[in-house]
């Protein structure tokens, strides 16, 4: 992977980005860019900084180019990577973390997989459970309707096998589930103001 | 024995079949699963990458179900539900702060997780609890001759070291192996499937499902325990088989499945005729 040299001397940095998104705060400090988890992960031949090269990144608070990475969009949370660093440090946990802030700050409009991990949340507020083509056929409405083709034949076998429900069960408790989801974006914005 | 169950939502439909089957084995094997009533999403990783809190939330509102039933263990047969469950007591037990939020969420569903119940995965229980000998001992049909390739996949076996190694696990070969099977080497047991990449970014998911595939050379069947890697590694074998250049047609049979092959169980429970490659090849081999 050829990489263009950070200027770090004029680069926006936060220095505490370390902290923000690693759930174990300052174990990310001590990674030893051996590659461990660049070597251990299924998907770094398709990212644009590797595993190890991001956590190299986000030690140096280059926030911006981190979160437009598309390195942790690819990371499946396979843990291969959390598992075997010599160091401990929970790779998969920052890697959820930095899907989570890229969100919340809007840098991942483009992505994907984002909108698919959204529209499954609000099935499953609506309903309290994940029903696989309602959650399907909106992620391809609202990215691509041509895409619909690429699944055509995958929707046809799973019709022909009985594997396909167009009706969507919902729990008894749905609204136990959407008190829960009120509580959380409630604790959420006591904590944002205590910031 | 009884267990709590959770199946979760791929059970429900696209993996009724690992569903119907492992509720057959359980029962053959004397145990009982019974449901977790009412249950919903457990999030899996979705909610991780969307909320954290609500990724601790969602699952624990089952656990907290389960524990009303009085239930000690809860069985998860889905990989990403397993981990998804696991994980709130983990969570929990590392941060207290993270304990008192999840209460006050459940509280607002007028619900609470005391932490009292273990959760299990199918696999873990299977070959630690009940193990090969009580397997073995409701086996009418030998499996003799056939060559399996056992294929974990990744949350089954991590990042939590349980009840088996996250990098070369045993459980599911020792029971292949109480029933006669032969087990082929697969060094690619736990190497990820790809998930949920396959829908959103699917070059990539195509391209670790037929690295998967591809190093099944020889096996009769791969045997999983997770309805992600069934579907990734049976839905898309034509497009795996044009990018390897050759074809692949292989059948991918939940472990539940083959087990309820090999207690003779009636067709109803193991549902073969579900799986998208067809696995009438095993049975014209075991006769």
């Amino acid at each position: 992977m050829a990489l263009e040299p950070f200027d770090l001397t004029h680069a926006k940095r936060d220095h505490g980005f370390a902290k923000t998104v690693a759930p174990d705060k300052g174990k990310l400090y001590t990674c030893i860019q051996c590659g461990t988890c660049t070597a251990s992960c299924p998907t770094a031949f398709a990212m644009d900084y590797s595993p190890r090269q991001l956590m190299r990144m986000i030690q140096l608070g280059l926030y911006d180019d981190v979160l437009r990475s598309k390195t942790f969009w690819l990371c499946t949370t396979c843990y291969s990577c959390t598992v075997r660093c010599p160091r401990g440090i929970s790779i998969t946990e920052t890697f959820q973390t930095l899907k989570r802030l890229s969100a919340a700050k809007g840098v991942e409009k483009k992505a994907d997989s984002a909108r698919f991990y959204r529209i499954f949340m609000d099935v499953v507020r609506r309903n309290g459970r994940m029903q696989e083509t309602q959650t399907m056929a909106q992620w391809i409405l609202r990215t691509n309707p041509f895409r619909a083709l690429s699944f055509a034949s995958l929707g046809l076998a799973l019709l022909r096998k009985g594997k396909m429900s167009l009706l969507a069960h919902r729990i008894r408790g749905v609204d136990q589930i959407q008190a829960m989801y009120d509580k959380v974006r409630e604790i959420e914005a006591r904590q944002e103001g205590q910031r | 024995m009884k267990y709590a169950y959770y199946p979760g939502c791929s059970l429900e439909t696209s993996a009724k079949e690992y569903d119907v089957s492992a509720r057959a084995v359980f029962r053959a094997l004397g145990t009982e699963l019974v449901d977790i009533p009412d249950w919903n999403c457990c999030g899996s990783s979705p909610a991780g990458a969307v909320d954290y809190l609500l990724s601790l939330a969602l699952p624990a509102r089952n656990l907290a179900l389960a524990e009303q039933m009085g239930m000690d263990v809860v069985v998860a047969t889905c990989s990403a539900c397993y981990l998804s469950l696991y994980q709130v007591e983990q969570h929990c037990r590392r941060d207290a702060s993270v304990r008192a939020q999840l209460s006050e969420v459940l509280g607002a569903a007028g619900l609470e997780y005391k932490g009292k119940v273990r959760v299990r995965h199918m696999l873990d229980v299977v070959a630690n609890e009940l193990g090969p000998e009580a397997v073995k001992a409701q086996q009418k049909r030998d499996l003799k001759g056939l060559k399996v390739v056992p294929y974990y996949g990744c949350q089954t076996v991590r990042p939590y070291m349980t009840y088996d190694a996250p990098d070369l696990p045993m459980s599911m070969d020792r029971l292949l192996e109480a029933m006669g099977a032969e087990v082929l080497p697969y060094s690619l047991k736990t190497r990820c499937c790809g998930g949920i990449l396959i829908t959103t970014a699917k070059d990539v998911g195509v391209k670790l499902v037929s690295d998967l595939l591809a190093a099944t050379a020889g096996a009769d069947c791969v045997v999983t325990v997770c309805p992600l890697c069934q579907m990734n590694l049976d839905a898309y074998q034509a497009e795996a088989s044009r990018l390897l250049g050759r074809q692949v047609n292989i059948p991918v049979l939940y472990l539940t499945q083959l087990m309820g092959l090999a207690f003779d169980l009636p067709e109803d429970e193991t549902m073969l005729y579900k799986n998208i490659v067809s696995p009438r090849p095993i049975l014209d081999k075991l006769g």
